[in-house]
């Protein structure tokens, strides 16, 4: 069993790194968008190849396992959350190069106050905080770090839910921020989808720990 | 434990008669109960104190590494333990309701209700016919219609019947291992138990033979109780409805099918499924 | 020289060694067979089976003789086959496997080595004395008896062990008793090993000469025995009675019932192989 437990280690690793990365990804087009920074755009853009590549590579090593060492019970369990964690963090990624696209192609930088008015430090800060704590969980076999994201989450809805009527109001103001207000709407879905992502990522790994499936109940 | 009561109670409620352990018309509700089961083998104590209750119509895998005690276990269902040198035990098996260590037992009676396949299948060396034939020649039964009647029958239910139907006169011996196999559970079919215990019946067998007794195994389910002793944890998740982990002497866990191999109970039986151990 | 080499002249020298030592032995028996032959094939015609023995060398025949080594062969049969078999089925299946039974089963074994006199001995006091049966071919044929029992009961024994466990776990499992099982499985599958040890043991007996002489078998027998009271002899007796008699026709006689008792000791050790080679067959 020793080539199976060596395998399952790797695969363990690879979805570290996987988790790494696209955190990385993330926090950079963040600060790529925050601070209109081209270059630091470039580079997450650049960096989607290897995020696809690795993708890829676990995805295949997940096929293998399965036909090879006939997993059970704990082992089951990682391999099928693994995959969906996976899927879910390639998405992630996907989101944050499309933010960086629109930091090179949109030359213009986003006036700060419509920034302010829309909370956009803090949704960034509580998906940032959320990262850190499915990475916990996963890294630890943690569930109850696992389940703060619940709440997080919240937060994100919330302010997904205002920024319509903020934006409305805005504009109202001052038509001419009309570009960058459908740009900020559009940035702002794509981190509330984000936020349900990294969610997704959370119930896989209560799952894969617990054997609860918590994933279309009501989360205290 | 209310529904162990009614399944004894269920059982009970006819007459059993002193030397015959079993009323046959309850045969098909075959259940074996377990209560705090000991083996001592000399001064080694194999079993360490064992409850369990087999459910009928079900298949029941017994899983754990070597030496854990599941052969010795399923060798008390039908006293073959009684032939070992220094086998002592302790505690209550009964078998319909009743006990079968208790003095008056007939040990022949149990086995014709209790049938055993072994590891390796041990034909007698004689006919494909005799072999069948024999359980019955046994109980006395002289009627040779009635005789190659059942022998058909048996033969028919363990799909050996289109192999060997040409010559049912050739030698035992000289069918192909899996055949012998076969042929040994339709021997067993012939005494018609209720209950059939197998130690390990495939692990000397190809995995095309395999597949065939495991095959024959899930049809035999709808008639008989069926307890299956494995080395081979992929076989007990395909063919078994319950599964018992032993280790060292003890049952670790007992529980069905699919929750031992999704998410057990016991991190010992978890470790043991998924290789970390054994 | 290297190991290899050294180690292929061992060989080479082993084997010359091996075909050396067997060819002697062949050629021996060859040189003594043909000996035997020259001396006593052209005596043997049917008057000569017929014929009883006289003091006329062309008159004398091994007739009674003949009739003598049949009627304790047949009777020896009778005594031994069930006794040895039965207590060979007993000790093996029903003994209890402790200290006791393993001193019996060495000494059973030592018992096929005690030499044959003594038996005749025993015989000799035992059975023509105390039961006052005489010099008779019941007293021979017990006493013979005796002498080859424990090689009936380790051949049975032996047989029995080679049986495999499977088998007889199988017919428990069916729902045999002991009995059933033995008798409809154990021995039926020993039966080739039983026959095999019983024959091999009765040629022996056929070839016996101390141990009948002690109990009385006489050298002079002008009749063939009609019951199993009767006085006899036997052919080896027959053979040393001739030997130590002076007249060259008595030599011929003697080889030419040499050439008889070999014959019947190949025919029933070519009866034992045959049955061997089957039994093994079967068991495959």
């Amino acid at each position: 069993m020793a080539n199976a437990q060596y395998q399952r280690d790797l695969l363990n690793e690879s979805g570290a790194e996987m988790l790494a990365i696209c955190t990385v990804q993330l926090e950079k087009a963040k600060d790529a968008f925050l601070n209109h920074d081209s270059d630091l755009a470039e580079e997450v853009i650049l960096n989607e190849i290897r995020v696809n590549a690795l993708d890829l590579r676990i995805e295949k090593s997940c096929e293998k396992f399965l036909a090879l060492y006939n997993p059970v019970a704990i082992d089951l369990r990682f391999i099928m959350a693994i995959r969906k964690i996976n899927f879910d963090l390639e998405r992630i990624a996907d989101h944050a190069y499309s933010i960086s696209k629109y930091v090179v192609e949109v030359d213009e930088k986003i006036p700060p106050h419509l920034l302010e008015a829309l909370k956009f430090q803090k949704m960034y800060d509580t998906i940032v905080k959320m990262l850190v704590n499915i990475t916990q969980a996963y890294e630890n076999k943690d569930v109850k770090a696992a389940r703060k994201v619940f709440k997080k989450d919240k937060v994100l809805d919330q302010i997904n839910i205002d920024s319509f009527s903020v934006l409305e109001a805005e504009i109202k103001k001052d038509n001419n921020i009309i570009s960058e207000a459908l740009l900020l709407f559009s940035v702002i879905k794509k981190m509330e989808r984000v936020g349900d992502l990294i969610k997704n990522i959370a119930e896989e790994i209560i799952f894969y720990i617990d054997a609860e499936v918590v994933k279309h109940k009501k989360k205290k | 434990m209310a529904k162990e009561i009614e399944i004894i109670m269920e059982t009970v409620t006819e007459q059993i008669p002193a030397n015959s352990i079993i009323d046959s018309s309850l045969k098909k509700k075959a259940t074996i109960e377990v209560k705090d089961v000991k083996v001592w083998y000399d001064t080694f104590n194999a079993i360490k104190g064992i409850d369990m209750n087999i459910k009928p119509n079900t298949v029941t895998a017994f899983i754990g590494p070597s030496g854990c005690g599941k052969s010795t276990f399923l060798r008390l269902f039908n006293r073959m333990n009684d032939y070992v040198e220094d086998f002592r035990m302790e505690g209550k098996i009964k078998v319909n309701g009743s006990n079968i260590y208790k003095k008056k037992v007939n040990v022949e009676e149990l086995r014709k209700e209790i049938g055993m396949v072994f590891q390796k299948p041990n034909p007698f060396p004689k006919s494909i016919f005799d072999n069948v034939a024999y359980g019955l020649k046994l109980q006395g039964i002289t009627d040779k219609q009635l005789i190659e009647e059942l022998v058909i029958d048996c033969l028919k239910q363990v799909a050996l019947w289109d192999e060997v139907k040409d010559d049912l006169k050739k030698s035992a011996m000289a069918l192909s291992g899996g055949q012998q196999q076969r042929l040994c559970i339709a021997r067993t079919l012939a005494v018609q138990p209720s209950i059939i215990l197998m130690d390990e019946p495939t692990s000397a067998l190809d995995p095309i033979s395999t597949a065939k007794v495991e095959e024959l195994i899930f049809k035999l389910k709808e008639k008989y109780t069926i307890v299956i002793v494995t080395h081979n944890m992929q076989q007990a998740s395909r063919i078994s409805d319950y599964t018992a982990f032993f280790y060292l002497g003890e049952l670790v866990e007992y529980n069905k099918t699919k929750t031992i191999f999704t998410n057990p109970e016991k991190q010992q039986t978890e470790n043991y499924i998924t290789g970390r151990f054994g | 020289m290297n190991s290899i080499q050294k180690n292929r002249i061992f060989d080479q020298a082993f084997k010359v060694w091996g075909i050396g030592c067997t060819l002697f032995g062949l050629i021996l028996l060859a040189v003594f067979i043909g000996d035997i032959l020259i001396d006593g094939i052209m005596r043997i015609d049917w008057d000569f089976i017929t014929d009883l023995p006289s003091r006329k060398a062309e008159k004398s025949g091994i007739y009674t003789a003949l009739m003598g080594s049949i009627w304790i062969l047949l009777l020896t049969t009778v005594i031994a086959f069930p006794v040895g078999v039965a207590a060979g089925v007993y000790l093996e299946e029903y003994g209890k496997k402790n200290r006791f039974s393993a001193i019996l089963e060495i000494n059973i074994s030592n018992l096929a080595g005690v030499p044959s006199i003594i038996y005749g001995l025993l015989g000799l006091e035992v059975f023509v004395r105390i039961m006052g049966l005489g010099a008779s071919v019941l007293a021979g044929s017990l006493t013979l008896s005796l002498l080859i029992l424990p090689i009936i009961i380790v051949a049975t024994r032996e047989a029995i062990k080679s049986v495999p466990k499977s088998i007889k776990d199988a017919s428990y499992a069916l729902g045999a008793s002991k009995w059933q099982t033995i008798w409809n499985q154990v021995l039926p599958a020993s039966s080739g090993g039983i026959l095999t040890g019983v024959i091999l043991a009765l040629s022996r007996a056929v070839g016996e000469t101390a141990p009948l002489i002690v109990v009385g078998a006489l050298a002079y027998v002008p009749f063939a025995p009609e019951s199993p009271m009767d006085e006899f002899s036997v052919l080896p007796i027959q053979i040393f009675n001739w030997i130590s008699r002076p007249q060259h026709g008595f030599i011929e006689n003697a080889a030419a019932a040499i050439i008889i008792l070999l014959l019947i000791t190949f025919i029933m050790n070519g009866i034992a192989v045959y049955f061997r080679n089957k039994w093994q067959k079967k068991l495959k």
